[in-house]
Parts: structure tokens; sequence; C-alpha cells
């Protein structure tokens, strides 16, 4: 047979299978092929789901709370924390720019974060811990994961616009603070040799973030210890609100900052730690493993059903190289079709997720939508069809031959 | 594909001689049974391990007895006997089908044992058409597709084989008919298109069984009639226990209980 009568040969087999399998589809055979895509399908919006809500995690959308906290902080190339943010630029003015952020509406708290590293003397024991400068207000529960509930509300040292007003001294530890100055409230405490602090709370309750000894203080009397007053400067904004909308206002009040959401800021850690890739690579794992199983079940009793036909075949003098790409030809139909399906459902299914998500736990959808995910599914499928062949071939191989 | 040459078997008898001087002269037969018997084991084979835990070998079933025939070109040849009489065995057994217990099948001088699997099956391409009682046309496809189907697998080009097949189908009266699927033609029809596709890659041997069984008779008289104007050129081998049937061959071969009780010209 010469190469021309080959390719005619194997472009007719495929022909004749997609032929085969378009008529048996809406024809012939309906409910069993239509069950058959239908559960490739399945498999592929759900591995488009989980994958877009893995992206989603990767990308950054998802806030996980019902009051949508946003950081502002100064445009920066390299990595940022919300703990410790020394050396990087600050900004200016904290006190009168917190003003006009709690003024936008929707804005719950906000509050300059001014974070140093302090030494700390508490009867006799000290330590250096990381002191977290804010001014509290009542919507205002923690930072940093430690409780702002021993802290007076609005920075009274800074009430009149200078830093001459009351003084107040009070210091929150965390658990870990407390426990390694072995402190309780109402000691008097000194900080960079500044004795007029006093020990007003220590919060139990909590593990701050790394278990690190944390002191939050009131903002202004951390930028008298540290040099920040000249400029009343710090180094972030946490702001809390029910509004994704207020992001937009949020940015615009540093020309040159950034405005984070906590997903933002809780995932990175996650995407640094592959969690998203993780979680998109055991979706394609879960999906293609049980997606073969399912093709492999379902063609297979297909072939089974199908062998007079087969021995058909051969009894006319159809080769079973021949057969098997039938066999193949109809399977790859079968999954490719199905992966489409799957992967516009799944396209959908992230929008009901998205939906189902905002209306009750987020305030921003969750899962990430992309049409890159409608080839990305078909070739999930297509890997189905591909793993399925072997065993489908094998199987056909021994039903076909014989007399019809 | 020309069938591979194997080695004329060794004469046997005093008439060796006469014998091989009239096939110098005479063309071959297109097919020849010599001494075939047919045993099938019913059910499953019990296995080694089945016959250690005492398992009774599966009993066997003979169903065709020493059965010669031969076959020649541009003949009808019509195999009678009741049902289980062994027609379909010896049908199989001439197309390669099957191959038999004992004895031995050549086609065009070549014994289709020496043939793999996959020989045999393009032997069956290339030189035999087989049309069913039951018709086997693939349900999902058209008439045209179905009495196409051969010529996929010997690479003729889409528009060559359409043509051919629709010329095919014009000729036992279905030009009209091209797109329909089985489904939608009746069983004479269906039958018409199953003969269609046996002769599509213009055979040398076209096997029929009981080709008119499903229709009626006035169907079945059509279907007849093509046959006989497909003859001209090739041999033919009808089994059936229809009388109008058989009437078009040339010789008949009666069995009974897989043995050939006779074989008379008409």
């Amino acid at each position: 047979m010469s190469p021309r009568e080959l390719l005619v040969r194997w472009l007719g087999v495929g022909s004749v299978g997609i032929r085969r399998t378009i008529s048996r589809a809406t024809r012939t055979a309906t409910k069993r092929v239509q069950f058959s895509v239908a559960g490739v399908a399945v498999v592929i919006a759900l591995l488009v789901v989980v994958t877009g809500i893995g992206i989603g995690l990767a990308a950054g959308t998802t806030v996980y709370d019902d009051d949508v906290d946003y950081w502002i902080v100064p445009e920066s190339d390299g990595e940022r924390s919300t703990l410790l943010s020394t050396d990087q630029p600050q900004f200016g003015s904290v006190h009168e720019t917190n003003d006009r952020i709690r003024g936008i509406d929707d804005v719950a708290f906000a509050s300059p974060v001014l974070s140093e590293v302090v030494r700390i003397e508490i009867d006799g024991t000290s330590e250096y811990v990381l002191a977290v400068g804010v001014i509290n207000s009542p919507d205002l529960d923690s930072v940093t994961d430690v409780s702002t509930d021993g802290l007076s509300h609005d920075d009274p040292y800074h009430q009149s616009g200078s830093d001459d007003d009351e003084w107040t001294g009070e210091v929150v530890l965390s658990r870990s603070a407390a426990s390694l100055l072995e402190a309780d409230p109402g000691d008097g405490a000194t900080i960079n040799g500044e004795d007029s602090f006093t020990v007003a709370a220590t919060d139990e309750g909590t593990d701050s973030v790394g278990d690190m000894p944390i002191a939050l203080v009131q903002l202004s009397e951390l930028q008298t210890l540290t040099g920040g007053d000249e400029h009343d400067q710090a180094d972030q904004f946490v702001v809390g609100t029910n509004s994704p909308a207020v992001e937009d206002e949020l940015a615009g009040i540093y020309p040159q900052s950034e405005v984070l959401t906590r997903g933002e800021l809780t995932v990175s850690e996650a995407a640094d730690s592959g969690l998203p890739l993780a979680l998109a690579l055991t979706a394609l794992i879960v999906s293609v493993s049980v997606g073969t199983l399912f093709v492999l079940t379902t063609n297979g009793l297909e072939v089974v059903a199908d062998r007079r036909q087969l021995a058909t075949l051969s009894a006319l003098g159809v080769s079973t190289r021949s057969q098997l790409g039938l066999v193949g030809t109809q399977t790859l139909v079968i999954t490719g079709i199905g992966g489409l399906l799957g992967a516009i459902a799944g396209l959908g299914g992230i929008r009901l997720v998205n939906y189902v998500a905002t209306a009750t736990v987020t305030s921003e959808p969750i899962a990430t939508s992309h049409l890159l995910f409608v080839p990305y599914g078909l070739a999930a499928a297509l890997l189905i069809g591909l793993l399925s062949l072997p065993v489908l071939l094998v199987l056909t191989r021994r039903v076909t031959g014989g007399v019809p | 594909m020309t069938p591979p040459s194997s080695a004329a078997p060794a004469p046997s008898d005093d008439g060796a001689a006469t014998d091989a001087r009239e096939h110098a002269t005479d063309p071959p037969p297109v097919v020849r049974a010599t001494d075939v018997t047919k045993i099938y084991t019913r059910g499953s084979d019990p296995g080694r391990i089945g016959r250690l835990l005492g398992r009774p070998d599966a009993p066997k079933v003979r169903a065709l007895e020493s059965a010669s025939v031969a076959i020649e070109p541009g003949e009808i040849v019509g195999l009678a006997g009741p049902s289980g009489s062994g027609k379909s065995t010896l049908l199989h057994l001439l197309a390669g089908l099957e191959l038999p217990t004992e004895g031995t099948v050549t086609f065009q001088e070549t014994d289709l044992e020496s043939l793999s699997t996959r020989q045999r099956t393009r032997l069956r391409l290339e030189h035999v058409g087989i049309v069913f009682q039951h018709f086997h046309l693939l349900e999902s496809l058209s008439a045209r597709a179905n009495v196409a189907l051969p010529l996929v697998e010997l690479g003729v080009r889409k528009r060559d084989r359409r043509e051919r097949a629709e010329r095919l189908l014009e000729r036992v009266g279905l030009g009209d008919r091209t797109g329909h699927r089985p489904g939608e033609l009746s069983g004479g029809e269906q039958q018409r298109v199953a003969i269609a596709r046996a002769l599509v890659t213009d055979p040398t041997l076209v096997i029929a069984d009981e080709p008119t069984g499903e229709l009626d008779t006035e169907t079945g008289r059509r279907v007849l009639d093509e046959f006989e104007r497909i003859a001209d050129d090739r041999a033919v081998v009808l089994a059936s226990h229809d009388r109008p049937t058989l009437e078009i061959a040339d010789r008949i071969v009666r069995l009974t209980d897989g043995t050939i009780r006779g074989d008379d010209e008409t």
C-alpha cells in the first residue's frame, strides 16, 4: 500500500469514526453516547471550577471575611510584610490622612501602622519586641493578631493635632511578649529608655503571627520614641470596610502607594508555598484519573456492545488496525465533545461559585474565570481519551473477529 | 492482493497424472474444501486448573464431517439442507472466517491455514464478498457509506468511493436511497445494500447465507435476480433451505448432519 493510500485509508477511518459517533449521539445510541459525554463533561467542569478557585487564590482576589480589609502601603518593587517594613518608604501626615480615610463612606475603621523593633524592660527583664503603633477605634479589634482592647481610642497624645496632649503610656503585649517579659497588666514598662509606659493588657487569646513578641502602643507615642513624630510618619494604613468600592478612593490617597486586600496579603504566603499550584495539579490528577476510569467503563461497555459490528467489519475485510482506529476516533470524539462542554459548563460553574460566595461568605469573587480554561479542559479531556485508549484497544482486539 | 502461493498437495492416487493435466488446462477452482471437518466446543474450556480440579472437558459438536467441495469461477453453487446441517459452517470455512479443525480449504490454490489472521482478513477484503442473512449493515452509516466501507480499507479516494458506491446502489435499484440509513430502509432494500457492499471490491467469490431468509417472496425474487446478474464472472455460493433460492444455482450441494449427501447439477 502506497503512502498516499495509507493516508487516504486513515483519513477515511477517521471520517467514518466521526460520522459514526455523531450519528450514534444523535440517532442510534443517543442515551449511551450522551451519558459518556456527560460523564466526561462533569469531570472537566469540576476540574475547571477547582482550577479557577486555585488560580483565584494565586491571583489574590480572595477575601475571606465579611469585613473587606485593605492595606495601603508605599509603592515598592520588593517584597513587603504587614509586620516589618523597616528601610522602606513611609507615609507622612498620617493622623490627618487617617481622618480623611475615616471620612470616606463605608469605611468602618482606619489606622496608620508604624512598626519598630524596640527594647522593653519590665521588672528587670529586658527583651527586644516589635512595637506596633496604631490609632485605636471602636471597630479596630486587632492588629497583627493582637487585640487592641487595652488601648484608648483615637490616640489621645495627638488629640489636638500635635504631640503634646495626654500621654497614655499604654502597652498591650502579645502572649509571647508577655511570656518573655513575665509581664502582667499594670506592670510598669520602659521602652527604649522611656519609663512612662504601663502594661494595659496582655493578649491571651490568639497567637500572633509567627509567635513574634509584639507590643501594641499608641501611634504618636511610638513616633515620639522613634523620631517619626517630626513628619507624623507611619509605614502603612489598615482600613476596614464592608464595601470593595472604596478601593479606588484609597488608591488616590497617596500618589505612590498600593492598595492591597487582606486576601492579597494572606494568600501571598499561600502562593509562595505553592498551594494554588498544588490545588490545580491535584484537581488535574484526580479529574484525569476519575475521567479515565469513567471513559474506560462506559466506552468499554460500548465496545462490548458493539462486538457484532466489529465482527462484521472483520468479515468484510476491515483490518483490526482500522477497527482500532475507529474505536480510538470514537473515544477521542466523545471525550473531546465532553471536554468542550465540560469546560464551558466549568466557566458557568465558576460564575455560580462566585455568585454563591459573594452572597454568603465573601465580598469578592473567589475564583478566576478565563477563556483559556476552554482549551485547557479540552486538552485534559483528550488526555483522558488518550489514557483510555490502550485498554480499549486491547478490549477491541479481544472482541473482534469471528463470525458476526 | 494475490493470495500467497502454497505447495500443491502431493497426488495420492493413480489418477493423479490425469488430474494434473486437467488442472493445467482448466482454471483452478476459486475455492476448494478438501475433507474438512469442523468441531466446535460448546461452552468454555476448563483449562489446566479446571482439569486439575476435575472439571470435565466442554462438550464438542461436530458441525461438519469430511466435506469436500470445489467452487469454479462463474458458477452459482447452492448449499441445501435443513437447519443445523452445516451449511453456514461450510460457508464460513469457504470465506475464511473460520479455519477447519481437520482438512484444508484452499483459495485460488492457497491453503488458508497457511495465512495469518491479518492475511485472511486482507484476502476477504480483496477477493470475497459476504452477504449475511441479517444484513449486518452499520446502523449509524448511510447506505452509501455502508457500501463504500470496504473501499476505505483499500485506500480508495473519497470521490472514487462515493462514485462506486452510488453506481452499485443504482445497479441494485437504490439510486434514490443512497443517503438513507439502514433503519430507514425495508428488509429487501437493506439486503440489496448488503449485496452492493459485497460487490464493491469486485470480488472473485460471493458468499451469501440465507440471503432471502428475512424477505417476502417478491422482494426475495428481486434479490435473487441480483445474484444471477452478478454471477457472470465470479463464483457465488448461496446457503439456503428455500427452494426458489436454490433454483438459481447451477449446482446444489446437499448437506445433512454435517455431511455432504449429494452434489448435483440442476
